[in-house]
């Protein structure tokens, strides 16, 4: 029997088919598909995990290129299909496009505290069981994987920040390059000490979103004040949070000390680097800026490189969290070896590694107490001095609105468009409202 | 008795008009074919995602809200309405395509015209137009980040080097100064496909129009005016119709130059930008998705505006 396509027939089949793909779309926007895979609760460790796993990472270490992922091959016989490493400040839009897809072929990525919150209560994170969490993770690290009391994966390194500074250029100023400002006013002093014609007494990275926000918690914890109350209401534009970021920005506009490049600086690694070329006194930067100020290719050296708490306004010091870690995809196929990636690269064996070569704070008690790391990254001393005092970062599902409204109220009072009372007041209203949103 | 006489059945207008209305059916028919498969591509990579994202847009579609996604109808078009982000990146967006769409299209009618004299070295230059249009826009926009850094910049160099700054501009931290930056870089790039046009439409313009309105008397201004721009009605529309559609969704540029943030302080986020940051940064895919319907629904207004506003009139029309 010889059918013949008739010109009704194939109106009818395009039509068919055009119809089929509108109903596809046509997804009922009440459902849950984005927590496809919620029918497995929380992920506990397998007997014996196999397959292969891909991992989407940031481009702050190396070591897991180099030697973790050869090591992990070797120990568990898992594949690590590929290893990508992304740019940070891209790496939020991409995995947020791969998760809202339902993207499978990404089983692990790289999380921090305010990510965890978000993607984790959107549902595309995988709990972790319990039994999967390392008894050893100190809790700061751990805070960065987890949210509203549920964790979502394991820490890969900790981090808080320190302050830097040019023993150089410290002698250079009648300074006592051995110790660093004790108080803001020191602080200040030392900074207009320091700033000549080329060169400035302080810099900083305010020149993105996250920046601003970062610089903004920093000076606020510094001065005695917090972001939310117990009820999560905003609080940053108390007296404390005002007179914060008064101050912060007058080392732009009153005192002259602040290099004016920072409000474009958009991100750590570049204020590592210029901090490494000898052109800055003072920086307040996570870990990894000792391994860069002291690698072969920067102006400075052990010798020149000083390091210890920041100096505080009405406090002795305080300070913002950093730390990462890797979480699982909802939609990973692979979760039991994905899990193993994670157990992995949290173990002892490998923050040893990330310690020593890398210059980042392990996520072990055991290895944070090692004298051995103490000897390799002497930061770590004030590392142990500062977690007598505050240090928050603050990740909530409204992280990015949150940089973002900020950013631009920190921005108008580095500019001189407004004044601190004001802008402060305008973020909170604006916080007030997300934070309804969010937890309702 | 009066005689009549029948004419004979000739074919009359009445079968010649169906005749000739069953031709156009027939041709109607053969082009709805021909055209067909490239119509049902279009439906469906072009109007399939449209349709989906104004479905989104009627809907509270926030993913950090998990599964919860109630029906608000229009609701996200009215909280467009009074909300002040979407205002400022609307008037952000209105500034940089006048100066992109008008700017552009006038600079290049200009050059367009100086390129078209008979000049040494005209083919040279010619060619050296084309190297902004060849850079990718990527590039573009690390180039110009570059160029305008405030501590490293080649334009800091030189404006303190020849005295014009008294200290470095931080052209990419304040937020008017960055909308400049970026006005300034997507016309260096847009500016040579637009002269091309330019000088493909000027050469088109027979060469005794203008000869003759010399001898007539007509000063430069008045060829310029009165013989080259109406002569340039069909390119300067194209150009003003695809230039406002580019200029109201660029992204790329921004996106290098401000380190994915439209920053500083949204000082570049315009109502493109803005849905992008709305669904993917913020995962508020239901207002991402009705801002981005207000910004189609934008082009779509200029491309017709422009159109309406430059069409030829028949002559004669208006008597």
């Amino acid at each position: 029997m010889v059918y013949s396509l008739s010109r009704r027939r194939a109106l009818q089949l395009g039509a068919t088919t055009a119809g089929t793909f509108a109903l596809a779309g046509c997804v009922g926007a009440n459902s849950t598909d984005s927590n496809t895979g919620a029918e497995d609760g929380p992920l506990a460790p397998g007997d014996s995990p196999s397959g292969e796993i891909t991992i989407l990472d940031d481009n702050t270490n190396q070591v897991f290129q180099d030697s973790t992922i050869a090591a992990f091959e070797a120990a568990t016989g898992i594949t690590v299909r590929t290893y990508t490493q992304g740019n940070f400040n891209d790496l939020h839009d991409r995995f947020a496009t791969l998760f809202a897809a339902g993207d499978t072929s990404i089983d692990v990525v790289m999380t921090w505290a305010g990510w965890t919150a978000e993607f984790g209560q959107a549902g595309w994170l995988q709990e972790l069981d319990s039994a999967a969490v390392p008894d050893d993770l100190i809790q700061p690290a751990l805070d960065a994987v987890s949210w509203d009391g549920k964790v979502y994966g394991l820490p890969k390194f900790a981090s808080v920040q320190t302050m830097f500074w040019n023993k150089n250029m410290m002698g250079e100023a009648d300074l006592d390059p051995e110790a660093g400002p004790q108080n803001w006013d020191e602080f200040v002093e030392a900074a207009k000490a320091m700033t000549t014609e080329d060169r400035w007494g302080f810099a900083c990275d305010v020149g993105n979103p996250a920046g601003a926000y970062q610089n903004f918690l920093r000076v606020l914890l510094l001065n005695g004040g917090d972001m939310y109350d117990d009820e999560f209401r905003p609080i940053f534009n108390s007296e404390h949070g005002v007179e914060a970021l008064a101050k912060f920005a007058e080392l732009l506009t009153v005192h002259g000390v602040m290099d004016p490049a920072s409000l474009q600086t958009t991100n750590a690694s570049d204020l590592g680097d210029q901090f490494a070329r000898g052109s800055t006194g003072m920086v307040f930067n996570w870990p990894f800026q000792y391994a860069v100020a002291t690698a072969a290719e920067s102006q400075l050296d052990t010798e020149s490189v000083g390091n210890g708490l920041i100096p505080g306004m009405s406090v002795r010091s305080a300070s913002i969290d950093g730390s990462e870690g890797f979480a699982i995809s909802k939609f990973s196929q692979n979760k039991d070896a994905a899990l193993a990636w994670l157990q992995f690269a949290a173990s002892a064996e490998v923050q040893r590694e990330i310690v020593e070569r890398e210059g980042w704070f392990p996520v072990s008690q055991t290895v944070l107490e090692d004298p051995q790391s103490r000897e390799a990254l002497p930061v770590l001393e004030t590392y142990e001095e500062s977690t007598q005092y505050a240090t928050k970062r603050w990740g909530v599902p409204w992280s990015n609105e949150l940089d973002q409204l900020l950013s631009v109220q920190i921005s108008d009072v580095l500019n001189e468009r407004t004044s601190a009372q004001d802008a402060l007041d305008s973020a909170a209203q604006q916080t007030q409202e997300l934070v309804d949103r969010y937890l309702g | 008795m009066a005689t009549t006489t029948r004419r004979p059945a000739l074919p009359g207008p009445r079968d010649s008009a169906g005749r000739g209305r069953g031709r156009r059916l027939r041709d109607f028919r053969f082009g709805l074919l021909m055209a067909g498969p490239a119509l049902a591509i279009i439906v469906l990579l072009l109007g399939y995602p449209m349709g989906y994202a104004f479905y989104m847009s009627l809907y509270d579609w926030n993913d950090k809200l998990g599964g919860h996604r109630p029906f608000v109808g229009l609701g996200n078009y009215v909280a467009l309405l009074g909300d002040a982000q979407v205002h400022a990146a609307l008037g952000r967006t209105l500034v940089f395509a006048a100066f992109t769409v008008i700017g552009g299209v006038v600079l290049a009618v200009l050059i367009g015209a100086l390129l078209n004299v008979d000049f040494r070295g005209r083919t040279v230059v010619r060619v050296l137009l084309l190297v902004p249009w060849a850079v990718p826009p990527v590039v573009n926009g690390i180039m110009w980040k570059l160029i305008f850094d405030g501590a490293t910049g080649i334009v800091n160099a030189i404006g303190l080097g020849l005295g014009v700054f008294d200290e470095r501009v931080q052209f990419l931290a304040d937020p008017d100064l960055t909308l400049s930056v970026l006005i300034f870089a997507e016309m260096w790039k847009l500016l040579p496909f637009l002269c091309l046009l330019m000088l493909a439409g000027l050469q088109g313009i027979p060469a005794n129009l203008s000869k003759a309105a010399r001898i007539d008397g007509a000063n430069a201004w008045q060829r310029f005016s009165r013989i080259i721009v109406p002569n340039l009605r069909v390119p300067i529309l194209f150009a003003l119709v695809v230039q406002t559609m580019w200029s109201l969704k660029v992204f790329d540029t921004i996106f290098v130059l401000t380190g994915g943030s439209g920053g500083p302080a949204e000082g570049t986020t315009t109502i493109n930008f803005l849905a992008y940051l709305v669904t993917f940064s913020n995962l508020d895919r239901g207002y991402g998705a009705a801002i981005a319907v207000i910004a189609m629904l934008l082009v779509l207004v200029f491309a017709v505006l422009w159109v309406v506003l430059l069409r030829e009139r028949p002559k004669g029309a208006r008597r």
